[in-house]
């Protein structure tokens, strides 16, 4: 058998003692190992000022002590200096005992001119491309409830038009929250005033919640919200109105910085018809009861679903 | 499988050399290009203009007789005896469909208070004796800054929802021990002589994803 002979000759070892074959490709493969790594990581370098190692190591909303919080305060004080180059006032405000919010709309008068959607992007610092909007108006036609009939789009020269009305949307605030209940990391509760927050801090962003409220309430940051400078609002709170980041949802919160401060919310008070209504359900004297008491009280939105919303939809006559 | 010799020039090992140069080169090249990351980047997204301010306003839309007075202006148009006779009250005069016929002194006054303009009457609520003041049909007299109790000499449920908060703009503090609230009177949203608010331009609506460059689906979902 000539095999022997026909095979190629044994490999050269001596020719290139710098660097085998066996070197080349390990070296080869570590290096690509290590620029793939590095490409894939590339993304985190758009994250920039994302995730300061403060925050990273900040404790849930419920467990901070009072020191933590003033640390948490000042950092995002800091943060928005640093972005928007103006010093915010931001607060840390608790529910008051005795105090429950209660929210109610005048079907009859809203003209759906929408100056509660800016008003309320204005104050609660939303992003405004993409734009972020927590009020919804739809526009129904009369002698309907019926909200696959509604348009948010509508866009005529004035308003009211003739055989319509309006039927502004938010979030509802409900007793039976279904969005708090599928939050996989509590980072959206319900407080003992009513009003439902979120700690942007501790959300992840998985959307649960937004899959889960009835009202299409629930806004996500998809990409880092844009806000002009001129135009931030630097009275902020924790669980309100402060910038949020990229990645974690937000949605109306009754202007928390406004009326746990004792204040209406900025949707009511730019109402140019006094379509919106606002007080503590627990105050007997309060606008909200009377209404709640004297006038014909016609929805809870979707009451079927169970949630019981304290935002009311109501008609005059 | 024997490989032909190839650029005799080059030792073996400078061959590897070149060879591991070139590999280098291309990886370094292949790395610089993904974390560049030339592929994964958004397309800018059309502006946004940002919405009028007009439509953050919260001041309400007229001026009534004690904005004036608080803000010092002028007054003239109230001045009712700089034209007018006193104690003379003035004539009205209707056409043949009982229409009021406003004089050419007050062409800015449009009529349209009630359902087919019924109260065209100026003296329903207008003072004959005094034209500084308005009165109530059972005969109290009110002065300009303080309308309500005239308005509600008629509209009586609406007066009452007024009272109780209901109906009307308010702004302030929900509060009353943490600040004033501050509520608006009837002629700060309805014009006396034609109460219907005028319709009016809405703000801009939402601008969807698509209206900033978002590419289309393939497929429309669920809406048509």
């Amino acid at each position: 058998m000539p095999l022997p002979e026909t095979l190629p000759p044994p490999p050269d070892k001596t020719s290139d003692s710098a660097m085998s074959r066996r070197n080349f490709l390990r070296g080869s493969a570590a290096f690509a190992g290590l620029s793939a790594l590095a490409a894939s990581l590339s993304p985190l370098r758009e994250l920039g000022d994302f995730s300061s190692s403060e925050e990273f190591m900040q404790k849930y909303y419920k467990e901070m002590t009072p020191a933590d919080m003033k640390k948490a305060l000042e950092r995002i004080s800091r943060e928005v200096e640093h972005q928007y180059g103006i010093r915010p006032h931001v607060r840390d405000l608790r529910p008051m005992d005795g105090v429950e919010f209660v929210y109610a709309l005048n079907l009859t008068r809203c003209i759906g001119c929408r100056k509660c959607v800016h008003a309320c992007v204005a104050e609660n610092n939303q992003s405004r491309n993409p734009e972020i909007q927590y009020i919804r108006v739809l526009k129904m036609p009369h002698g309907s409830l019926d909200m696959e009939k509604g348009d948010h789009n509508y866009t005529p020269e004035s308003v009211p038009e003739p055989g319509f009305f309006y039927m502004p949307v938010q979030c509802q605030q409900c007793h039976n929250p279904p969005c708090v209940k599928v939050c996989p990391v509590n980072a959206t509760w319900q407080e003992s005033d009513g009003i439902t927050v979120i700690d942007y801090d501790w959300c992840i962003g998985c959307r649960y919640c937004e899959a889960a409220c009835p009202y299409w309430a629930r806004r996500f940051n998809f990409t880092k919200p844009e806000i002009p400078k001129e135009r931030l609002n630097p009275e902020m709170a924790y669980l309100g109105n402060r910038p949020r980041k990229q990645g974690v949802m937000e949605k109306c919160h009754f202007c928390i910085q406004r009326t746990r401060a004792g204040k209406y919310p900025a949707c009511l008070e730019v109402c140019p018809v006094g379509a919106r209504k606002f007080g503590n359900i627990l105050d007997p004297e309060s606008e909200i009861s009377y209404i709640l008491r004297t006038k014909r009280v016609f929805i809870q939105l979707k009451e079927e679903m169970g949630t019981n919303p304290r935002f009311f939809y109501y008609f005059d006559k | 499988m024997e490989t032909p010799p190839k650029s005799p020039a080059l030792k073996p090992g400078a061959r590897t050399l070149v060879v591991l140069g070139a590999v280098t080169v291309g990886f370094g090249a292949l790395a610089l290009l993904l974390s560049a990351n030339l592929w994964g980047r958004l397309s800018p997204r059309a502006q946004i203009p940002p919405v009028d301010k007009t439509f953050l306003e919260t001041t309400p839309w007229r001026r009534t007789y004690a904005d004036l007075v608080k803000a010092k202006e002028d007054l003239s148009d109230y001045d009712c005896y700089g034209c007018h006779e006193k104690g003379k009250p003035p004539p009205l005069r209707f056409d043949d469909k009982g229409k009021l016929l406003v004089p050419d002194e007050h062409q800015n006054i449009v009529m349209g208070h009630g359902s087919h303009d019924r109260n065209n009457l100026c003296f329903n609520c207008h003072n004959e004796a005094n034209l500084l003041t308005l009165q109530i049909r059972d005969g109290t007299i009110v002065r300009f800054d303080n309308i309500p109790p005239l308005c509600g000499s008629c509209h009586g449920p609406t007066y009452r929802d007024w009272e109780a908060g209901a109906h009307g703009r308010t702004s302030g503090y929900w509060n009353r021990s943490m600040g004033p609230i501050d509520r608006l009177s009837c002629a700060s949203c309805h014009n006396p002589h034609a109460p219907r608010i005028p319709t009016r331009a809405p703000a801009p609506p939402p601008h969807s994803l698509r209206d900033i460059g978002h590419p289309k689906p393939a497929k429309s979902e669920t809406t048509p």
